[in-house]
């Protein structure tokens, strides 16, 4: 079950220009989350940004989680402005979070940007639920960009690195990498990163019958599925319901259910 | 000394004064993870339809300052998986039900209300006249909202009463002149209360895309930056009423409801709130049960209206 609790900030690290990583103390929180959830966090005290701030749980310990997240507008400014000590108003775990099929042989990540966030839980996840450490593509515009490479070595993920410049790894895109690695019937593939990415992601995987996971953003006021404003469309009615909520029913969805010709891309550039 | 909150608004008993704006409380059992909605006076549900809604397409929503704009387009479960689906967990909880209504026409409304009452889905009924985000109300004006034009406000609460005995309350729009002369109508019409304000109209541009920040292009602003508006309106509307008015707009306080009460109102309702606080409506029960011992009240009646000039 999802709570409200006031938790104090034990760690702020700028983790790359403009993205920056906070963990807090939050005992409850981390007992129930599970990789892929999010929390909803309050960044000011006053009204002014009014709505809490939606952010993927990064990593979940035993005395609490971090999220990581990127500096886009005032929200995210205040956020990253919280020192250790300042009590952080925490709202969840939501959402529903990553299924991992422990049937599958082989699990790839892919990361693009910011995407990563959800993605060292699951990482960790996955080793523990499988036996073996995931790949993990990690797609980046530039090389000062790449986020949780040190993470996810230390798990003993094979990383497979691309950057749009070619300042580290190779110049490509995550679908270029995703392709070389070849993923069949019994690879389940989780994807999280702009939309045009997941997209592609997306398409690829449904082409190629390989199980995809995708982990959506979106701009929510209530994180608990009761102000719809957060939906996206899907290819099939489900239980009725021709639009999903990224907060609920998502943000991780089947890659097959989301009609991406309907999902409106203006805010991805 | 004891204070009781308990208040009959136009023939509903509540045991408290406090409900939740529809829209902004699913259908109750969001809510359920953060505390019991019984303890609320009433659960006001989203605006239900005769048949499912699937709404505006996204985005659907966007953060103002001290606020927030959305443009949902009423997406409902509509009436026949509302009693199916979602009463049951209401009906569990012992609390009124206040069941947000909208339709295509007045006979929809009144079809929406009969049957809710024939199937026991609410103890008291809320016609939306007011969605900004729908279009579909014609007049000799134009397309309106039924809210602007006191005529038709009049003329579909008429059609409503006549087709249940449920206590009616009238959601009315602060996208008017004066909000007296929709909330007379209403009163006209057979309304047993009004509820103001719904959202203001407005807009949001992004700078860079140049595109509208809303698929719908407009939306409904809600959230504290509206207070004010929605404190002037009932003010207003309660000074020219007989009957009671529901405050609602902005309210993220005990503070904040006690204007509401001062200003006029008999009952109020937490909206965007509950969005960035779930438990919002009931810090404010328990806030004005303390307000009323503190100031040495015995009930919320003497509040109402009670602005010192």
């Amino acid at each position: 079950m999802p709570s409200v609790v006031d938790c104090p900030i034990v760690l702020r690290q700028e983790v790359a220009e403009g993205h920056y990583r906070i963990s807090v103390q939050a005992p409850g929180i981390a007992r129930v989350a599970k990789p892929g959830q999010f929390a909803m966090l309050q960044v000011s005290g006053g009204y002014a940004p009014f709505l809490r701030r939606p952010m993927s749980i990064e990593r979940i310990f035993s005395d609490g989680v971090s999220f990581l997240f990127k500096v886009e507008g005032e929200g995210t400014r205040l956020l990253a402005e919280m020192d250790t000590g300042h009590n952080l108003s925490v709202h969840g775990p939501l959402g529903n979070g990553f299924t991992i099929d422990t049937v599958c042989d082989r699990h790839i990540l892919v990361a693009g940007g910011i995407g990563v966030a959800p993605l060292p839980a699951l990482a960790e996840r996955v080793k523990r639920d499988c036996g073996k450490a995931p790949d993990v593509i990690i797609a980046a515009r530039t090389e000062r960009l790449l986020l949780c490479e040190d993470d996810f070595r230390r798990m003993g993920c094979a990383i497979h690195i691309t950057t749009d410049d070619g300042s580290a790894g190779e110049k490509a895109l995550a679908t270029g990498m995703l392709e070389r690695l070849a993923p069949d019937a019994r690879t389940c593939v989780y994807a999280c990163g702009p939309n045009p990415m997941l997209r592609a992601v997306s398409q690829m995987m449904l082409d190629a019958g390989v199980m995809c996971l995708v982990s959506l953003e979106a701009q929510m006021a209530c994180g608990d599925g009761a102000c719809l404003g957060c939906v996206i469309e899907s290819k099939s009615e489900i239980e009725g319901e021709k639009m999903l909520r990224v907060c609920k029913d998502g943000p991780v969805f089947d890659a097959s259910l989301i009609d991406w010709a309907a999902h409106d891309l203006r805010d991805d550039q | 000394m004891s204070v009781s909150l308990e208040i009959n608004l136009g023939g509903l008993h509540m045991k408290n004064p406090v409900t939740v704006a529809s829209g902004t409380f699913g259908y109750g059992q969001e809510y359920d993870a953060y505390f019991d909605v019984a303890q609320l006076g009433a659960v006001t549900t989203k605006s239900l339809t005769l048949k499912p809604r699937a709404g505006n397409k996204p985005p659907r929503l966007v953060e103002t300052p001290a606020g927030m704009l959305n443009a949902i387009g009423l997406q409902n479960v509509g009436l026949e998986a509302y009693l199916e689906h979602k009463l049951p967990f209401l009906r569990q909880k012992d609390v009124p039900i206040i069941a947000n209504i909208y339709g295509h026409g007045p006979d929809e409304y009144a079809e929406l209300a009969r049957l809710l009452e024939e199937k026991g889905g609410a103890d008291a009924i809320e016609a939306n006249l007011s969605c900004p985000n729908v279009h579909d109300a014609k007049s000799s004006r134009g397309t309106v909202l039924v809210a602007q034009d006191p005529e038709l406000v009049c003329a579909y609460t008429k059609t409503i009463r006549s087709a249940t005995s449920l206590p009616l309350y009238v959601k009315l729009t602060p996208n008017v002149a004066t909000i007296v002369e929709p909330a007379l109508a209403a009163q006209e019409g057979g309304a047993d209360a009004v509820s103001l304000i719904n959202t203001l109209i407005g807009m949001a541009i992004d700078p860079e895309t140049r595109r509208p920040r809303l698929a719908n292009i407009v939306g409904g602003l809600s959230g504290p930056c509206i207070r004010p508006v929605a404190v002037k309106m009932v003010w207003d509307a309660a000074r020219a009423l007989d009957i009671p008015v529901i405050g609602m707009g902005g309210i993220c306080s005990t503070e904040d409801a006690v204007q509401f009460f001062l200003a006029g109102a008999s009952a109020v309702a937490l909206g965007s709130m509950s969005f960035r606080q779930p438990d919002a409506a009931i810090r404010v029960v328990n806030g004005l049960a303390d307000y009323l011992e503190g100031h040495e009240l015995s009930g919320i009646a003497a509040l109402v209206g009670g602005m010192a000039q």
